[in-house]
């Protein structure tokens, strides 16, 4: 690991292959997240049913279900850091703008886990419109870039306190409806066969912005 | 006491104007009145969130109690003024759209704002030490107003699909407003920046005696 203070690539680097690991040792967040979206899933096949020509709701059902198993599991990074006690430590040998891009690029790479198993079920199970892979994927990718930027900094914030899992969702919502609207906004347009360019650049400039003032703020996340 | 006198009586000449006085504008009736209360509710309701933001800015750079203090007074009183301005908004829709809710684009805005609010305040209750509240608290304050403006151009887009043609023409900005109901409703306008102003030193002053007291009391046990 990098010397004290290194926000360089290579303690990002670290940092994300440090959380793999810890990760796939015990596998227990990524297993929660998906038996809830799974879950979540079928609770919502087996409501409604095949949707074969309604692209609104699938787009609406797809984000809900996806934001929930991801708020359900996104703050994970840094709770599981302050409940093992490992925070300090890893602050002794990383700065705080490394520790968070480090769980950023982790919780970026945890959503497309989740999305490669919900989303490909997802479609078999509510029988869509068939998809225009190009723009479905931009916006999926766009939707869970922003999705990530914001929870990782509300994650850390959520950390530090009382009850974490109840706030995190509640605290990170707020934040995320923008992303929820332009998701689905771009998801219905790109089944109805409209260009899905201004939602892709919404998405984009909001996980820009969030971005660009995380890693202004990251370093005021802990005391000195 | 002057001051605090001066204002009741503005405010009161307001209303009585607004109501006595100033016109009503033919298509909307009586329900032109809600715009007294409602949108300077609304201009307090943003304004109270850019006030939190800058402090909260303020105390990340300077480390300093007093700028958390006016954060967190000034987004409880957010959160008040956002309530009358959901509500007066909800009452208005109900007379001229027929329906209290329907996610008009600044019926949803508005319900963001609150969501926000509430989202810092239960943040704020939940960690234990000032120090750290009035950080974390100023970081999140941070990260949620730069995702504001996002809104106001996301929503409309979303909505205007949904809704294809408008309920009813909104109230145009550009049309002109009889003079009397403008120097009424200018006179609200007024009226409410400073009793936000004055609340707000009044809750900052409050905390900070509370503050002294706590650490005489410590000192002297």
């Amino acid at each position: 690991m990098p010397p004290n203070g290194s926000n360089s690539a290579a303690a990002v680097w670290a940092i994300l292959r440090k959380e793999c690991r810890s990760e796939w040792r015990t596998r227990y967040g990524l297993n929660a997240a998906l038996l809830f979206a799974v879950t979540t899933l079928t609770g919502v096949s087996f409501a409604v049913g095949r949707l074969p020509d309604r692209a609104d709701l699938l787009a609406a059902l797809l984000w809900v279900v996806l934001l929930f198993a991801a708020l359900a599991s996104l703050s994970h990074a840094f709770v599981r850091e302050v409940e093992g006690h490992t925070l300090t430590l890893l602050r002794l040998v990383a700065s705080p703008t490394a520790i968070a891009l480090g769980k950023l690029l982790f919780n970026l790479l945890f959503l497309a886990v989740l999305e490669a198993v919900t989303v490909p079920l997802f479609l078999v199970l509510m029988g869509g419109p068939s998809v225009h892979w190009g723009p479905f994927l931009l916006i999926l990718g766009l939707g869970s870039l922003a999705l990530a930027a914001s929870t990782t900094l509300v994650g850390a914030v959520v950390s530090q306190t009382r009850g974490r899992g109840a706030l995190f969702a509640a605290v990170s919502l707020p934040l995320l409806m923008v992303v929820l609207a332009a998701g689905v906004s771009g998801l219905r347009a790109q089944w109805d066969g409209n260009p899905v360019t201004t939602e892709a650049r919404l998405l984009a400039a909001y996980a820009a912005v969030v971005l660009g003032a995380s890693v202004l703020l990251y370093d005021h996340l802990w005391e000195d | 006491m002057i001051p605090r006198l001066l204002l009741f009586l503005w405010i009161a000449a307001a209303l009585l104007g607004g109501f006595l006085w100033a016109p009503l504008v033919p298509a909307l009736g009586g329900s032109t009145r809600v715009l007294y209360f409602h949108i300077p509710s609304a201009w307090i309701t943003a304004l109270a969130l850019g006030w939190s933001m800058l402090h909260s800015v303020l105390y990340l750079r300077t480390r300093r109690l007093g700028h958390d203090d006016h954060a967190a007074a000034a987004a409880e009183l957010g959160v008040l003024f956002c309530i009358v301005a959901t509500v007066s908004g909800s009452l208005w829709a109900r007379v001229q759209w027929g329906s209290y809710w329907n996610w008009d684009p600044r019926e949803t805005t508005i319900f963001f704002l609150l969501l926000v609010y509430g989202a810092y305040l239960a943040l704020r209750s939940a960690i234990e030490g000032e120090e750290k509240r009035a950080r974390l608290a100023a970081v999140y304050s941070v990260i949620a107003f730069v995702t504001v403006p996002f809104l106001i151009f996301v929503v409309p887009r979303l909505y205007a699909t949904l809704h294809p043609s408008p309920i009813l023409p909104q109230r145009g900005e550009g049309r002109a407003m009889d003079p009397r109901i403008r120097i009424c409703f200018l006179a609200m306008l007024v009226g409410f920046t400073a009793l936000f102003f004055w609340i707000l030193s009044l809750k900052v002053r409050l905390v900070r005696s509370e503050r002294r007291a706590l650490s005489e009391s410590a000192t002297q046990s």
